[in-house]
């Protein structure tokens, strides 16, 4: 196991793709030391920024490389990007593109994570006990391919445009999400347990989104469907209704599905007139 | 006295062409064809607030000093810099622009324009979805029917009116100038004879005024050029247009969305959208779809309301909707001069139109992440060059409080918020009045800039003074290998 911890407090950007199981796995502390790392505009080492321990595991099975940070690594960027399998751990606030495009493995969180975490995840999980910022699962700008596959799990709030392109996976967040969660998405499961800011489902064109708290307005391009009882999240996980379910978006000619919860939401029992 | 004639108006992104100065000793006299805006900056550019030399702080203090000492303090600041950022450009020549880019990559830093406080979101939207555009010449001889939504041409734009659309003549849409202006004259009366009612008989204070809910009148279905405005408020040109839509504030996406669905011939299951009613819509799409050539002029209230890009997102949407009916195209309305320049050459130059960043040696872009007011906000530059801009006036306050708390470079011929604030100030000539150059105007036509008279003694060009900084700073970083070397 590698435990890293930040020498000083970040001003500058860092980019830390580096600090990813399948580069750091089978290096020796001096190795890793010397690996590259950007501060703002200067190429530095890891050494000259994170100390660096080594506690290599008596267990034979767990040959996997597992990082720990501990401390705020909220400008550190990409950690964790690309990253195959192996786990890591963090231990206070991280940066940008936690996790971006990770193929497998998986990164735990204990604080909050800023933009873009799992973008374009394709396996993997990413539990994050804290909030999350916006893009949550979402590509890059002008890209289209969102979040192919894997679980982000958020235990606090999410900004904006959470799970956007969504293609495959699953998005649970245990707390409010901002707007357009789950724009232009195209499949997967996006389940909020508590509030969502309006636009939920804006664009979509398949896939499930589940509203568990108050929605302030359905688009006008969604149409009501029917009220379930209850809607399956993931297996052997079921959020009680009773939901409205609407279809949508119907100007991309969507038949995405977005549930929300109906006691909450009373003010949008006057669709029901069209059931 | 010496007329100088088409010379390009260096205010706002309609950047028209046909302005004439009377030139007397040096001095602007007399400006033909411009609006307020263009007499204003002709004739007072040259006020009490110019700059005429250098300076460096010193003690908390402004000292006078050479060019050739400011550019050596300027380049120490950004070439030390671990993450400087370098901001403005909208308001100077593309040749400026250039230079400048090639600054920011030296020094390894973020470059980014004034287009991230007000069309980033359109670019952003723009690169997702596509935009069917054209040039403002087409509009002008074709388009019969002509939106204006979150923007107030009258005001912001105040001769986009009458060059391209309602009012310009056109070859084949006739101009429609005296029943608008009518209009906007009975409007005028009306609401001050509303007002003094309103004081001196009802003694009442003024409140806000509910929401407009009017049917569209006949006259939006007659054969012609039709103005349609859709705008939070009332606006200037939403008294004089043929049809006023009042949205609800931060209600533009559900419009928007609205309006493709009925495009669809989709029904919807509400009965009023941002608190318009549905029937008034339907109406509306049905006029869009049988105009014969449209177009959708959008401005800052739709790209800084709530919903941002994904405003812009629905709205070149709806416009990819109606080209499957009809000939539609949309065009944002570009504030400043020569912004939709900064984005070209910005795009030319990297590829990518705004917010670049240079930290890792070459170009990276992610509005969001490299755009300088969250770069700002987050506190990480240590270091800023501003060119033609005044950021300490128009950024969020605590996105100043970083800027000022670090070294700050501004180069800018008048002594604004930002230069007060400034460690080196450099005075420059006026673009397009003291300098020539290129500009782009908001449909991507690229125009000259004239230099008609000659800037005060020893004040130098934009483009020169980067290039100096970056002389220098090449200087020293050649210098600093060497040492390293050694």
């Amino acid at each position: 196991m590698i435990k890293l911890t930040p020498a000083k407090e970040f001003q500058f950007p860092i980019n830390a793709e580096c600090i990813n199981p399948d580069v750091l796995s089978g290096k020796t502390r001096e190795e890793i030391e010397k690996l590259k790392i950007w501060e703002g505009n200067k190429p530095k080492k890891i050494g000259e920024l994170f100390k660096v321990e080594e506690n290599r595991t008596e267990n034979p099975l767990e040959k996997e490389a597992a990082i720990t940070i501990h401390g705020n690594v909220s400008k550190a960027r990409r950690i964790g990007a690309d990253m195959k399998n192996g786990e890591i751990v963090i231990l206070g606030d991280v940066g940008m593109h936690l996790g971006e495009e990770m193929k497998g493995g998986k990164i735990t969180v204990h604080g909050n994570v800023d933009s873009w975490a799992g973008s374009m995840m394709k396996n993997g999980t990413i539990e994050i006990h804290g909030n999350a910022g916006n893009y949550l699962g979402a590509p890059y700008r002008g890209c289209s391919e969102g979040m192919h596959g894997g679980k982000i799990i958020v235990n606090g709030n999410v900004g904006t445009e959470a799970g956007a392109h969504m293609k495959k996976g699953i998005i649970k967040i245990y707390g409010s999400a901002g707007q357009f969660v789950g724009f232009r998405m195209c499949d997967g499961t996006i389940y909020i347990q508590k509030d969502a800011e309006p636009r939920a489902g804006a664009c979509m064109t398949s896939g499930k989104i589940v509203i568990g708290g108050f929605l302030e307005s359905v688009l006008p391009s969604f149409t009501i469907d029917s009220i379930k009882g209850k809607v399956k999240i993931e297996e052997n996980e079921v959020a009680e209704g009773p939901f409205y379910l609407f279809l949508g978006d119907r100007v991309e000619h969507g038949d995405g599905k977005l549930y929300v919860f109906k006691t909450k939401n009373p003010h949008l029992s006057h669709y029901e007139k069209y059931l | 006295m010496p007329v100088v004639k088409a010379v390009t108006c260096p205010v706002c992104g309609s950047l028209c062409d046909d302005i004439e100065l009377t030139i007397q000793e040096g001095k602007v006299v007399k400006v033909k064809n411009g609006c307020a805006m263009c007499e204003s900056k002709f004739l007072g550019y040259n006020g009490e607030h110019r700059i005429l030399k250098p300076l460096i702080r010193k003690n908390g203090e402004f000292v006078k000093t050479s060019v050739k000492e400011a550019v050596k303090r300027a380049a120490e600041i950004l070439a030390e810099a671990n993450y400087p950022v370098l901001y403005g450009w909208s308001s100077t020549n593309c040749e400026a622009t250039r230079v400048g880019i090639e600054l920011a990559e030296e020094v390894g830093g973020v470059i980014d324009n004034t287009s991230v406080i007000c069309h980033g979101p359109s670019i952003l939207s723009v690169q997702d979805v596509g935009i069917p555009s054209c040039t403002l010449g087409q509009i002008r001889h074709r388009a019969d029917l002509v939106i204006y939504w979150g923007s107030d041409p009258w005001s912001a734009h105040p001769r986009h009116i009458e060059r391209y659309t309602a009012f310009s003549q056109g070859r084949f849409e006739n101009s429609a100038w005296r029943g608008y202006l009518t209009k906007i004259k009975a409007s005028q009366v009306r609401k001050k004879i509303e007002s003094a009612v309103r004081r001196v008989f009802l003694k009442e204070a003024p409140s806000i005024p509910p929401l407009i809910r009017r049917e569209p009148p006949p006259s939006i279905f007659r054969e012609g050029r039709k103005l349609v405005i859709i705008d939070v408020r009332r606006t200037r040109s939403a008294q004089m247009a043929d049809y006023f839509i009042q949205v609800e504030p931060n209600r533009d996406y559900e419009l928007l969305q609205a309006f493709r669905a009925l495009i669809r011939d989709e029904e919807l299951e509400v009965d009023q959208v941002a608190g318009v009613p549905v029937e008034y819509l339907e109406e509306v799409a049905d006029v869009m779809i049988r105009c014969n050539f449209g177009v959708l002029f959008f401005g800052v209230g739709l790209t800084m309301s709530s919903g941002k890009l994904r405003n812009i997102d629905a709205a070149l949407s709806l416009i990819r909707d109606l080209n499957m009916r009809t000939k539609f195209v949309i065009m944002p309305m570009r504030g400043h001069f020569n912004v939709t320049g900064a984005n070209t050459v910005s795009t030319w130059q990297t590829g990518y139109p705004y917010a670049v960043d240079f930290s890792l040696g070459y170009p990276r872009y992610n509005p969001g992440e490299t755009s300088v007011v969250d770069v700002l906000l987050r506190k990480e530059s240590d270091a800023a060059l501003v060119i033609a801009s005044d950021p300490v006036a128009n950024f969020p306050r605590k996105a100043v409080e970083h800027l000022v708390k670090n070294p700050l470079i501004v180069i800018d011929p008048h002594m604004n918020a930002t230069a007060q604030m400034a460690d080196v100030v450099f005075p420059s000539a006026f673009v397009g009045i003291e300098a020539c150059g290129t500009a782009y105007r908001m449909d991507h036509v690229p125009l000259p800039l004239k230099k008609v008279v000659e800037p005060p003694r020893g004040v130098l060009t934009d483009e020169e003074i980067l290039r100096r900084i970056l002389s220098e700073v090449k200087k020293m970083r050649k210098k600093r290998q060497v040492e390293v070397a050694a």
